[in-house]
């Protein structure tokens, strides 16, 4: 029975493990590039907007991207609040400034959601997901979100090894000699004693040599009113041990000779100190827990694109990512109560490709990762593992456009092998996965496309899943997913009202078997971790963009994303809860954003919509979580300070002030404020 | 019109009865009452994230999957670990929630929470007027049954779990828990005094413990998870010396549960071992006859009139698990679907 105890705190902590940060790379995926890449001061010049904000959606794979231009529309704080506003994705927030934010991508789980920094795939090799609400917005250019993957076959052969992939695009200066620098000072604060300032310098050194520095400090004590349900008490309580201070400090220095000929090489540091409010434990104060993090990543990208039409990309990357948690609650010699970790990876990616024909590309990616964890976790039967990995990835690929199709596909090698100091090192792994991708326009011009992509990957058990407390060799094979996805996109420009509408509809069918489980078992002997579970996903992911124009001046954005997602758990025709959806999977999801913006002036109005979902694997009325509909709004207003550009915005988040859970005792804000501000210098 | 309103109609008759004909019956129980004064059984379960107590009517055949929120409005709490009856008052120890709450085992109506501060309560005992109750802060809190306040924290071992009450003395299983080293002690408290007269060394890591008619306490231990394995020690509750100390094939967290003549533990594969405790042998390797396994055995109890036995299966420890009950020949009677990680098995009768 001890056992139990155990586990919550395990489990706990695996919650909130290490994360790297981020950075680099240099693929220009999208025509929507160049659009998204203009900086805030040539935005207000051109604030009467004629030309469409809408990215393209005519791509061989699903792929949604929100762009810096947009972030305020949406009153976001961080990456995680921008990420769950594209259609598929679940959320799952731990609540408040402070609290840990991941994305999965339709229902196959956080682990199997890519995070990209710049192309390069960011690791934890601990936990295997990335908290998004780290990554503040100052310094991102774009987020997009790939079902598969990015449809570019020159990049890192990693970038081929998840089932989705979200990819943080960094601001990249773009300069004048005319004006060689930008500056922007700016700053928000607001609800949860929240001051957040921050600084970006760019400048143009010469013509091939520019660089961009960022600095964002956060400090919040996190504190917010929430109600407890289900412990009798009609007052609010306050969320308490919430508080954060952090601070992220990133660059970059590029080289350009040309746009087929650059280099950068960029750096990012992320420092934390953190309170874990942990669950609401019924009639009982809550934690005490700590964590303090250091993440550091260096990263460099070269490439070159030969008149010949030879393509090459290399990526290195080095990081480290130290992680300290601490129960003060708990006695010094309590197992679990102090643990230090401290991660280092050492990543080389090289592509080619080469145009064989001029509609035909084919490449080749190989990467080498070698990955290994500190730690001082201990029992007087049990020494931590100490392991390192090497994970080794080649890729071809090819990509063929003829007439009025267009088809990709690409297999993957994966070679994953451990070394351990203690213990019995995990078995490698050895293994081929396709994917393909195709799709059709039918008419000339029609703006009307058909697509459809299969994949098939796997992910690899996370240190903490295959050696943390592994008093016995945990035998885990990798956790595997199939996609297939159908789909069909309509994008068309016109004169009238309506200025541009995009629509988007993909049916899917996903299946994850052999599903790494943690099984809070009493017996060592029966190991904790196990592949144990089958979950079939048929979903349906619709996206509609548009904008009008009202009357001469106006502009008006509507975007509409709905999800429609059964999830159900195939494991084992005896279980209980054989055919019920999963846990924390709701049926339906719909985000809505929509505004108006007239001059200087916007106003933007977000909200998300969640049906009811289970918070344990049974369907049944105890452990139901009721649906709810988050709201937010934002003004901006645009106008200048002695001939500099300010903006300035009042954010209100949660604006009906719903009382809700993401996830079962985690209680979610309610109505907080935040005014922001900027000044580009 | 009519007739194709008709037709609607009479497909959506036969539709609903097909699909409730396919719906599965998670609920199989139709058990007959297995005594006569029985009314109900109540079973803890400690859950996954949230603890809660399955209640079965033996009368009206109806199973309220979480009888305490149902009958205060209010959960239990995070991970329940103990359940007994005691007197006219129902104690369940809730161990993250750092609670005590005291029913009514008729209702489940609250009579009083006793909260435990920043100690988390484990297992309870009773022995005239008060009621015993083991922290993780390493004290036995003695609580009056009738004033339901904390009297008194005995001081005893690291991380103790269990406790029994025999020849007027309390035993007391001190695990280490949580610890690096784990504990190997058995603290005694005289009951007269309230105070530890004396403390004996057991098997590593004992966790269970249970006292039986002819003088044996009987103490599970979990061993150190790497070379000890787990076993049981047999104390003298006259002498208060181990007398034996034995590995046997017993499951991690097992209950001893002693009814009558017959102790019944776990073996490692969810095997209910008999051992009659007055020839000190095991008489049967399994209770259960009719070749039903269970998945994850968990929780145990017995009645000692019927010669029936109940166990718990907690099947994968994240998911509703079911109650078995045995006749006293091995035979299954009846299922009942519980919560998650059914823990405890208490009966109220009429």
């Amino acid at each position: 029975m001890e056992k139990s105890t155990v586990k919550f705190r395990s489990v706990f902590i695996s919650r909130y493990g290490t994360r790297c940060s981020c950075l680099v790379c240099v693929l220009l995926l999208l025509s929507t590039q160049l659009k998204a890449q203009q900086d805030t001061s040539k935005k207000l010049k051109e604030v009467s907007v004629t030309s469409s904000t809408i990215p393209k959606v005519q791509t061989i794979v699903p792929v949604q991207q929100i762009s810096s231009t947009d972030f305020a529309h949406y009153a976001a704080f961080s990456v995680a609040d921008i990420a769950a506003n594209f259609a598929g994705v679940n959320v799952k927030d731990y609540g408040g400034i402070g609290g840990l934010k991941t994305v999965s991508v339709r229902s196959m789980g956080a682990n199997h959601t890519g995070v990209q920094y710049d192309g390069v795939i960011l690791n934890d090799a601990q936990n295997g997901q990335i908290d998004l609400g780290k990554f503040s917005l100052y310094n991102v250019q774009s987020i997009t979100l790939y079902n598969g993957q990015a449809p570019n076959i020159v990049q890192p052969a990693r970038s081929f090894a998840s089932a989705s992939i979200l990819d943080i695009k960094t601001t990249r200066p773009q300069l004048s000699v005319a004006k060689p620098y930008l500056i922007s000072i700016g700053g928000n604060g607001g609800s949860f004693g929240l001051i957040n300032p921050y600084l970006q310098w760019q400048q143009r050194v010469s013509k091939q040599w520019s660089f961009v520095l960022n600095a964002n400090y956060t400090y919040a004590n996190g504190q917010y009113k929430y109600k407890v349900n289900g412990d009798g008490s009609d007052t609010l309580a306050t969320r308490k041990n919430s508080d954060i201070k952090a601070l992220q400090t990133d660059g970059a220095l590029y080289w350009a000779k040309s746009d087929s000929n650059k280099f950068k090489v960029q750096f990012n540091y992320y420092n934390s100190d953190r309170g874990l409010p942990g669950p609401v434990i019924y009639y009982t104060t809550q934690s005490s827990q700590r964590l303090q993090n250091h993440d550091l990543l260096v990263q460099s990208a070269y490439e070159y694109i030969a008149k010949s039409s030879f393509h090459l990309l290399l990526n290195s990357k080095y990081s480290q990512n130290y992680l300290h948690y601490f129960d003060p609650s708990l006695p010094d010699a309590t197992v679990g109560s102090n643990e230090h970790y401290m991660q280092h990876e050492f990543y080389q990616s090289g592509s080619v490709g080469y145009h064989l024909l001029h509609n035909w590309e084919v490449s080749y990616s190989s990467d080498a990762a070698l990955t290994n964890l500190f730690s001082d976790v201990y029992t007087n039967s049990y020494q931590y593992a100490f392991p390192t990995r090497l994970s080794l990835f080649n890729a071809i690929a090819t990509d063929l456009i003829f007439n009025k199709w267009h088809f990709q596909g690409n297999l993957l090698n994966t070679y994953i092998t451990d070394h351990v100091k203690n213990g019995t090192a995990a078995a490698s792994k050895y293994a081929f996965t396709p994917s393909i991708s195709a799709s059709y326009q039918p008419f000339q011009n029609s703006g009307l496309q058909f697509r459809a992509f299969y994949k098939d990957i796997f992910r690899n058990p996370t240190f903490s899943e295959q050696y943390y407390y592994a008093i016995r060799p945990r035998n885990l094979k990798p956790e595997h997913t199939k996609q297939y996805d159908l789909g069909v996109t309509y994008q068309k420009n016109f004169n009238g009202f309506v200025r541009d509408l995009a629509i988007t509809a993909d049916a899917y069918y996903n299946n994850v078997h052999n599903k790494i489980i943690y099984l809070p078992s009493r017996s060592p002997e029966t190991p904790s971790v196990t592949n144990l579970g089958s979950v079939d996903i048929k979903g349906l992911d619709v996206t509609l963009k548009t904008d009008v124009i009202p009357t001469a001046g106006w502009l008006g954005t509507i975007s509409a994303n709905y999800t429609y997602q059964s999830a159900i758990n195939v494991t084992n025709p005896d279980d209980s809860y054989y055919l019920d959806q999963i846990p924390y999977t709701p049926k339906n999801l719909l985000s809505l954003n929509a505004g108006i913006n007239y001059k200087a002036v916007g106003l933007y109005y977000n909200s998300t919509f969640s049906s009811s979902r289970y918070f344990e694997n049974n369907n049944v009325a105890e452990y139901y979580l009721p649906s709810y509909n988050v709201s937010n709004a934002s003004l901006i207003y645009k106008f200048l300070v002695n001939k500099l550009p300010v903006n300035a915005s009042f954010e209100v988040n949660n604006l009906f002030n719903e009382r809700y859970v993401v996830l079962y005792s985690y209680p979610m804000p309610g109505r907080s404020y935040r005014l922001s501000f900027q000044i580009t210098i | 019109m009519k007739h194709f309103k008709l037709k609607n109609l009479l497909f959506a008759i036969i539709a609903t009865a097909v699909l409730s004909s396919c719906h599965k019956d998670k609920n199989d129980v139709t058990p007959t009452t297995p005594t006569a004064q029985v009314a109900g059984v109540y079973v803890l379960n400690q859950g996954g994230d949230a603890g809660t107590i399955t209640y079965y009517d033996y009368t009206t055949k109806v199973t309220t999957p979480d009888i305490f929120t149902t009958a205060n409005g209010k959960g239990v709490g995070s991970i329940p670990n103990d359940l007994k009856i005691y007197g006219s008052k129902m104690y369940i120890v809730v161990d993250l929630s750092k609670v005590i709450n005291v029913v009514d085992p008729k209702t489940a109506k609250l009579i009083k929470q006793i909260s435990f501060g920043d100690s988390e309560p484990r297992s309870i005992a009773f022995y005239k007027n008060n009621a015993f109750v083991t922290s993780y802060d390493g004290t036995v809190a003695v609580i009056d049954t009738a004033a339901l306040t904390i009297n008194k924290r005995i001081t005893v071992g690291s991380y103790p779990e269990q406790l029994v009450v025999s020849n007027g003395k309390l035993y007391v299983a001190n695990s280490g828990g949580l610890t690096v080293t784990k504990d190997k002690t058995v603290s005694i408290i005289d009951l007269t005094t309230l105070t530890v007269t004396k403390t004996i060394n057991v098997i590593i890591n004992p966790v269970a413990i249970s006292a039986d008619n002819y003088g044996h306490v009987y103490v599970i231990s979990n061993g150190d998870y790497n070379t000890v394995l787990p076993g049981i020690s047999i104390i003298n509750n006259t002498t208060d010396v181990t007398t034996s100390q034995t590995t046997v094939d017993v499951g991690y967290g097992s209950p001893y549960v002693v009814s009558g003549d017959n102790g019944y533990y776990l073996s490692g594969t969810g095997k209910v071992v008999v051992y009659n405790t007055k020839t000190q042998a095991i008489t049967s390797p399994n209770f259960i006859t009719d070749g039903t396994t269970l998945t994850a055995a968990y929780g145990l109890a017995a009645n000692n009139t019927t010669g029936e036995v109940f166990v718990t299966d907690a099947k994968d420890y994240q998911s509703n698990g079911t109650l078995y009950a045995f006749d006293k020949t091995g035979k299954k009677e009846y299922t009942i679907t519980v919560g998650i990680n059914p823990a405890n098995i208490v009966f109220i009768n009429k």
